[in-house]
């Protein structure tokens, strides 16, 4: 589809935008940034902060750059200028006067828009006197929500959260009160902010007015390493920066992809990350004559696991199951191993979940399931049965026989599918004579597990997953294992090699190009070249 | 300058208490006449007229309102509006109060006109809140009106529909913007919107709407009836035309409503106001509400039209005079604007939120003789900050008499800053509020 361009001049630097662009996103393009507080993509377009003032050649005052649209060539701004700096200072000047400035104690502090505009555009002493200052008596600390903390002190009233509750999650739980130097935020009496995607008017609030209690006071945002990730919430797919300290998980906040999520995650999915706390498999362990379980080498543990699959192929029945949440090179991988063992008993798991919805300007994003990566198995050859009833049956063909073995690979807490972990079902399981389990945390499955293999976390390594959309995404390692704990990728090839010992990929990029010939949908894509935005793949008829 | 009443002729003498002159009255006195006229012309027809008389708003900014009727659109699918502003709130401003209670027929004939002109079927008058007897006396008289055929699915006979309903704000000054008005009028928040689009465009729901102040629209009927040329020969000059309503308030004998040829000076509003009350020496003067830069007494003389004011930094705005004696403090006096101006800022856009307020502190500090010889200065960078760069209109109200008093009477300040404390006695030019 052809656009419709226009070009504009700023600061003496001419670019192509769309008609219709505002001047604070045609200035990126320019490589100028103009200031902006309630400015937001996703957002109507208020104009009210006033930090984004410019000058316009043949316009008599400064302008709003947010609310004024290029709609034909030829517009001439200047922002590197005499009285847009003079504006810019007297904003920042305004809005800093009542501010407490208690940058100590706030949890902003760091990625904060009054800091950074303070230093780019502020002064450096104040001519207002500080027992002048307007403060909110009793309102430094009002939950408005389960998720959300309210410091009205340090509001500049940009109304990002209010719009937020009103335009995107459609609950208009917040509400501008009060006017004047008094203005406040609140929610409306008898209601609370509450709603599914609540934690959202934190990520866009500028300043340190709004606080998620899931993160406030829990670590200053200079010692956190940020990298780009995914959500395994569910299918959705969310497009994450996973913020740690040495491998400590502090937050993950929603990371811009206009195709999938926009800037929106769920405040599920920003919970997801405190199953990695729970008590890791640090060891590859094997269950003795005795039934003990005891901690063996990784060399032992591949031997022995490859003789019971070697075994379970020849004399009886063997299976290969996949959560979900595996990556899709994972899931390639254990495809692959079941070729080798030529078994027919094999395949993904598919577990419905509760709905989660991120309204994007693209229609919505809907994930269903719990385990994020149903799809990506499926692509890699690991189908998923589509119901319960053709889950168990599968189940007990894998698990026929006596000599019968069965490789669970499961990715998370959440385990295999929850039939899975029934009484009954892992009843059914230890009729097989080996289960090998490959996860990184203690759950039912491994207390049941003749053998156990521990491998990272999706933090911990790096790979594809694909969405409910049907788009292919990836993520990145944001920290290594732990000492002894292998990534499934490195687990899975050193595996293959007992049976394949001339399989020659390595690494998840190896195994992704492997996959890549096989997939015209991905033909010629390389791990290194999949856009950041991901890759949309044919829908399959369901 | 014996002045012709025009807008005020039914209501001379009039008391605040008194019955509105009826319809019956106001027919037997050529009400509705221009009406009449105005349907046998083609709506173009009309604006041209409005055009040629080179009316010009009467709500504060000076418009031409001709020229603002042409901007609605003609072919369009939307349903037009015309929004009345009778959201009269400025500080020393009672001229459309007047009009009101006393002659509400012409301001519904006015509405009418503008309404045809601009092929609008439904009118709302947006009155304050806090007037309520003016409000309950429009709709009677609309009530009046309906009967009378003179407003309904057949206006006058002629097949033109016209709806018109009463409409009342809550009280606050920022709702007489007109965007901030329009929020009010559609239910939510009255806090103004980002322009473009002017309303004229995307107004009321959305839809093109005209947007005019009580006396505009009261003087609309007197184009049609007497003619463009004869209400562009009143007046001082072609930019400046038409009678107008000068409210006279402060420190004066005889304090109210006064009606002149537009340019009026001081010196004659004065004479026909009594003089300065206690026959005391003018000190300063604002000319035109609240968010006018004070003059002082040496403009005494000077045509008070929109754009003499202008010349002078001043602006005739809503055109309520206050009068100051030499016994004023005048830092006070403006702290108690900048004080109104904070209260009424609805808080959304910088500038205005915390200017208005720092502005109030500032002389506040500076009235009770804790000031400090930086704040002059400091005063007018602040109001630089603030003048142009708001949402709407309102800082730069509060920048006018604001900045005027630190560039008129820097004098003033300087006295209390050296005596740190205020050097005249206590006497309030406004009455103070909770």
């Amino acid at each position: 589809m052809s656009k419709n361009m226009v070009s504009v001049t700023i600061d003496g630097r001419t670019v192509e935008v769309e008609a219709g662009s505002n001047l604070v996103d045609a200035s990126l393009k320019a490589g100028v940034q103009i200031p902006h507080y309630c400015y937001h993509p996703k957002l109507s377009v208020v104009g009210q902060c006033r930090m984004c003032l410019v000058k316009i050649e043949g316009m008599p005052n400064l302008q709003t750059g947010c609310t004024t649209q290029i709609m034909k060539d030829g517009m001439e701004v200047r922002i590197d200028d005499d009285e847009v700096r003079a504006a810019q200072e007297g904003m920042m000047e305004f809005l800093l006067i009542n501010h407490p400035l208690d940058c100590p104690i706030c949890d902003q502090a760091g990625e904060c828009g009054l800091q950074d505009y303070s230093f780019k555009h502020g002064q450096a002493f104040s001519r207002f006197s500080y027992e002048d200052k307007r403060t909110y008596p009793g309102k430094e600390r009002i939950p408005l929500g389960p998720n959300v903390v309210l410091n009205m002190n340090r509001c500049i009233q940009c109304t990002r959260c209010v719009r937020f509750t009103e335009e995107i999650s459609g609950t208009g739980e917040l509400g501008f009160f009060q006017r004047g130097s008094r203005a406040e935020i609140g929610v409306f009496p008898g209601n609370e902010l509450d709603n599914p995607l609540s934690t959202c008017v934190v990520d866009i609030c500028p300043v340190g007015a709004l606080t998620s209690t899931q993160f406030r006071f829990a670590e200053r945002v200079w010692y956190l390493d940020k990298k780009p990730s995914l959500c395994t919430g569910c299918d959705a797919g969310c497009n994450i920066t996973l913020e740690h300290r040495r491998g400590k998980i502090q937050r993950y906040k929603p990371r811009a992809n206009d195709e999938v999520n926009d800037h929106w995650m769920c405040d599920f999915g920003r919970t997801t990350f405190q199953a990695y706390d729970e008590p890791r498999l640090s060891t590859p362990k094997r269950r003795n004559g005795r039934g003990e379980i005891r901690t063996i080498t990784w060399d032992e543990a591949l031997t022995s696991i490859h003789h019971s699959l070697a075994h379970g192929a020849a004399m009886g029945t063997v299976g290969i199951l996949a959560r979900g949440a595996a990556t899709t090179e994972e899931a390639y991988l254990l495809k692959l191993l079941a070729d080798s063992l030529e078994t027919p008993h094999r395949g993904g798991l598919r577990e419905p979940g509760p709905e989660r919805l991120i309204p994007t300007s693209n229609g919505g994003l809907v994930g269903s399931e719990i385990t994020p990566n149903r799809r990506g198995a499926e692509l890699a050859g690991l189908e998923a049965p589509s119901s319960a009833e053709r889950t168990a049956k599968m189940l007990a063909g894998a698990v026929n026989g006596a000599h019968s073995a069965l490789l669970l690979f499961d990715g998370g807490r959440a385990g295999l599918d929850n039939a899975l972990r029934s009484p009954a079902a892992l009843e059914g399981l230890r009729k097989a004579e080996t289960i090998v389990v490959v996860g990184w945390a203690t759950t039912e499955l491994t207390e049941i597990a003749d053998i156990v293999l521990p491998i990272a976390t999706h933090a911990e390594t790096e790979g594809t997953l694909v969405n409910s959309q049907n788009r292919i995404q990836k993520f990145e390692r944001a920290f290594p294992p732990p000492a002894g704990v292998r990534t499934g990728v490195e687990a899975l090839v050193d595996l293959l090699r007992k049976f394949r010992p001339d399989f020659a990929p390595k690494t998840v990029a190896d195994v992704f190009g492997l996959m890549a010939t096989e997939l015209s949908a991905l033909e010629d894509v390389s791990l290194t070249e999949l856009p950041a935005s991901g890759i949309q793949l044919p829908v399959r008829p369901q | 300058m014996a002045a012709e009443a025009i807008l005020l002729r039914r209501s001379h003498g009039a008391t605040a208490l008194q019955a509105p002159v009826p319809l019956e009255a106001y027919r037997g006195d050529g009400g509705y006449e221009g009406l009449e006229k105005a349907l046998s012309m083609e709506p173009g027809d009309v604006i041209e007229e409005v055009k040629a008389s080179g009316l010009r708003g009467r709500g504060g900014a000076g418009f031409p309102a001709g020229v603002k009727w042409g901007f609605i659109p003609k072919e369009t699918d939307q349903p037009k509006y015309l929004v009345c502003n009778a959201d009269e709130s400025e500080p020393g401003t009672f001229k459309d109060r007047l009009l009101m209670e006393t002659d509400p027929h012409q301001l519904i004939e006015g509405c009418a006109i503008c309404c045809y002109a601009v092929g609008a079927h439904i009118c709302y008058i947006y009155i304050r809140g806090e007037y309520v007897r003016q409000a309950e006396i429009l709709e009677t008289a609309i009530r009046e009106a309906y009967d009378a055929g003179v407003l309904g699915d057949n206006v006058l006979k002629s097949g033109f529909k016209l709806d018109m309903r009463v409409h009342r704000g809550a009280g606050a000054y920022i709702c007489g913007e007109e965007t901030g008005m329009l929020e009010s009028l559609e239910g939510k928040r009255g806090q103004p919107r980002v322009k473009p689009p002017f309303p004229a465009i995307i107004g009321a729901f959305g839809a093109p709407t005209v947007i005019n102040n009580v006396e505009t629209l009261c003087n609309v009927p007197h184009v049609m009836t007497r003619g463009a040329q004869w209400f562009s020969d009143v007046g001082t000059d072609e930019r400046n035309t038409g009678p107008k309503l000068y409210c006279i308030s402060g420190h004066v004998e005889r304090p109210g409503v006064y009606e002149f040829p537009i340019g009026v000076t001081l010196d004659e509003l004065l004479e026909a106001a009594g003089g300065v009350l206690g026959g005391k020496a003018l000190k300063a003067f604002i000319p035109g509400g609240a968010s006018a830069a004070l003059l002082g007494a040496e403009h005494s003389h000077l045509p008070m039209d929109f754009d003499s004011l202008a010349k002078v930094g001043s602006m005739l705005g809503s055109a309520a005079v206050v009068v100051m004696d030499e016994t004023t403090c005048l830092v006070r006096a403006v702290q108690r604007l900048a004080k109104f101006f904070a209260h009424e800022s609805c808080g959304q856009c910088t500038p205005c939120r915390e200017g208005t307020n720092w502005s109030q502190l500032v002389l506040g500090r500076i009235e009770r003789g804790e000031g400090r010889p930086e704040d002059p200065d400091l005063l007018l960078r602040m109001t630089a900050n603030m003048s142009g760069t708001a949402l709407c209109a309102l800082a730069d109200a509060c920048v006018g008499p604001v900045r005027s008093l630190v560039q008129n009477f820097r004098p003033e300040i300087e006295e209390h800053l050296a005596a740190g404390r205020c050097p005249h006695p206590y006497r309030p030019v406004f009455e103070e509020t909770a």
